[in-house]
């Protein structure tokens, strides 16, 4: 039992930590959250259950602590508007789509970011990896901080596409193997 | 400015990674609210951004071990109450939660020696065989020699602890330390000797002891007294004490009074296990009174300090903090 609760740990933590981060965009509140459902589900037992069943449960888990945070944030939340997408964030997930977090490896991610052109990976490790916001990368690349932002999404955009494109290989092999 | 189709590319980025202003938001809602395909296309974008973030603390082991200290704390909190008649045992262990962090470890002198340590950042309690208990705080060490017996009862701490001692006038029961001795027959006393704090004292809740010193020194105690001795020069100052204080770690809480600012630091440290840096001077002159119950985190509790006193933070690394001086 106490192996299993280790090897849940170490593979789901980092997983669940951005997936909480994704709602509530704080490293320490994402860090407690997911504490708090590590606890939870040590202290209901839940490690029985076979894997796929205890990630679903696990993010599900995550999701809900979340919403529940915000739900008490929501008096000192200063935008408006920033709570309304991320409603609309977490109901999406609710209704059952899954983030690349919980469909993909953090390696894989990774790797994908990886094999960016130069250019692209440059934002994505400047702004992901090193915390640096649009105008902070602009003063160290010296550019525009409208070209910073027209790479970022640009470079979001072949990430995604990226990641993507493995899915979609394999849905053409199906396709020719049925001609 | 915008249609419904146009990617707004730029607002995208500025409201995941930027200044976005509230026009600017109020614009991107406006445009994901516009078409199911912009929403779409808005939380692909977003999750891709929410998936190559490299969290700073990315060591899984490092936070595994602490949750595992943590969850043997929180079990720890709510002690049980005393067991009755655990004497069978050699030593009987209660409160853990994931896996045995408290394993004797054998020494290498021809005697044979248990040695109990208790990390930073939790806390444990033992039954001796003579019936004893003993509450040890978070960085602590007990030593229990292997003839340990209801007839030859010595035990060594380095650390703090809290004893119940079950009474038998003719076979006194000593706990030694690096600096003093202490002697009893049946009571409860709590003793406290960091080798790196300022001071180390032993406050008596019950009976009676006879605390000897590496100098020769002896001091007899009464209940509610508290004898403390400077490390460096071990010169004794005997008090009239407030027992509930002294003992408050033994209910998981922290009663300070009057308590330096260097040792108040030393005791955050080890009861959170965290670190806590800091260079100005004025924060050394500072004495702190104030009660903490354990159930709260590092977070609060400096939270709590910025709010009561002239003393601020900022988090610096995993598990780490600078502490800096604010004139209230």
């Amino acid at each position: 039992m106490m192996s299993d609760f280790n090897t849940i740990f170490r593979r789901y933590h980092q997983p669940l930590v951005l997936y909480a981060h994704k709602f509530v965009a704080n490293e320490d509140v994402s860090l407690d959250l997911v504490q708090d459902v590590f606890a939870l589900i040590w202290e209901k037992q839940k490690l029985g259950l076979d894997e796929e069943h205890l990630k679903a449960y696990l993010f599900r888990s995550t999701r809900n602590a979340c919403l529940n945070y915000l739900k008490h944030q929501k008096v000192i939340q200063k935008h408006k508007q920033l709570t309304s997408l991320v409603n609309m964030e977490i109901r999406h997930f609710e209704s059952g789509e899954k983030s690349l977090i919980e469909k993909e490896s953090l390696a894989k991610i990774h790797q994908a970011i990886h094999s960016l052109s130069a250019i692209h990976r440059e934002v994505i490790e400047l702004s992901r990896f090193e915390g640096l916001k649009n105008k902070e990368i602009a003063e160290r690349l010296n550019i525009p901080v409208r070209t910073v932002e027209t790479r970022l999404f640009r470079a979001l955009t072949s990430l995604k596409e990226e990641l993507s494109e493995k899915l979609l290989h394999i849905l053409l092999h199906i396709c020719q193997l049925k001609k | 400015m915008m249609n419904d189709t146009n990617i707004p590319e730029q607002l995208i980025a500025r409201y995941l990674n930027g200044d976005c202003s509230m026009e600017d938001e109020e614009l991107l809602f406006r445009w994901v609210k516009a078409k199911a395909e912009n929403e779409k296309r808005f939380l692909h974008i977003k999750d891709v951004w929410d998936a190559s973030w490299q969290t700073s603390h990315r060591d899984t082991e490092q936070l595994l071990k602490f949750y595992q200290r943590q969850a043997v704390q929180k079990r720890s909190r709510t002690w049980p109450t005393w067991l009755p008649g655990a004497a069978a045992a050699a030593v009987l262990f209660i409160g853990f939660l994931l896996g045995s962090l408290l394993q004797p470890e054998l020494g290498n002198s021809q005697a044979q020696v248990e040695s109990y340590y208790v990390p930073q950042g939790s806390k444990s309690e033992l039954v001796l065989a003579d019936g004893t208990k003993v509450k040890l705080n978070a960085d602590s060490r007990l030593e229990i020699s292997a003839d340990f017996s209801a007839k030859n009862r010595v035990v060594t701490l380095a650390g703090e602890g809290y004893f119940e001692v079950q009474s038998d006038a003719s076979h006194p029961f000593t706990v030694q330390t690096d600096k003093f001795d202490v002697l009893v027959t049946g009571t409860k006393f709590n003793v406290s000797s960091y080798a790196e704090d300022q001071r180390i004292s032993t406050t008596l809740s019950e009976g009676k002891i006879k605390l000897t010193t590496i100098k020769k020194q002896v001091v007899e105690l009464n209940p509610g007294e508290k004898v403390s001795f400077d490390q460096q020069t071990m010169q004794a100052k005997l008090t009239k004490t407030d027992v509930n204080s002294d003992l408050a770690w033994v209910n998981g809480e922290f009663i300070f009074k009057d308590i330096p600012f260097p040792d108040l630091v030393k005791r955050l440290e080890r009861w959170y296990d965290v670190k806590l840096k800091y260079q100005s001077k004025e924060l050394e002159a500072i004495t702190y009174s104030g009660k903490f119950k354990n159930q709260e985190t590092i977070w609060q509790v400096l939270d709590a300090l910025k709010l009561t006193s002239p003393i601020g933070y900022k988090k610096t690394n995993f598990r780490e903090f600078e502490l800096i001086y604010k004139p209230m």
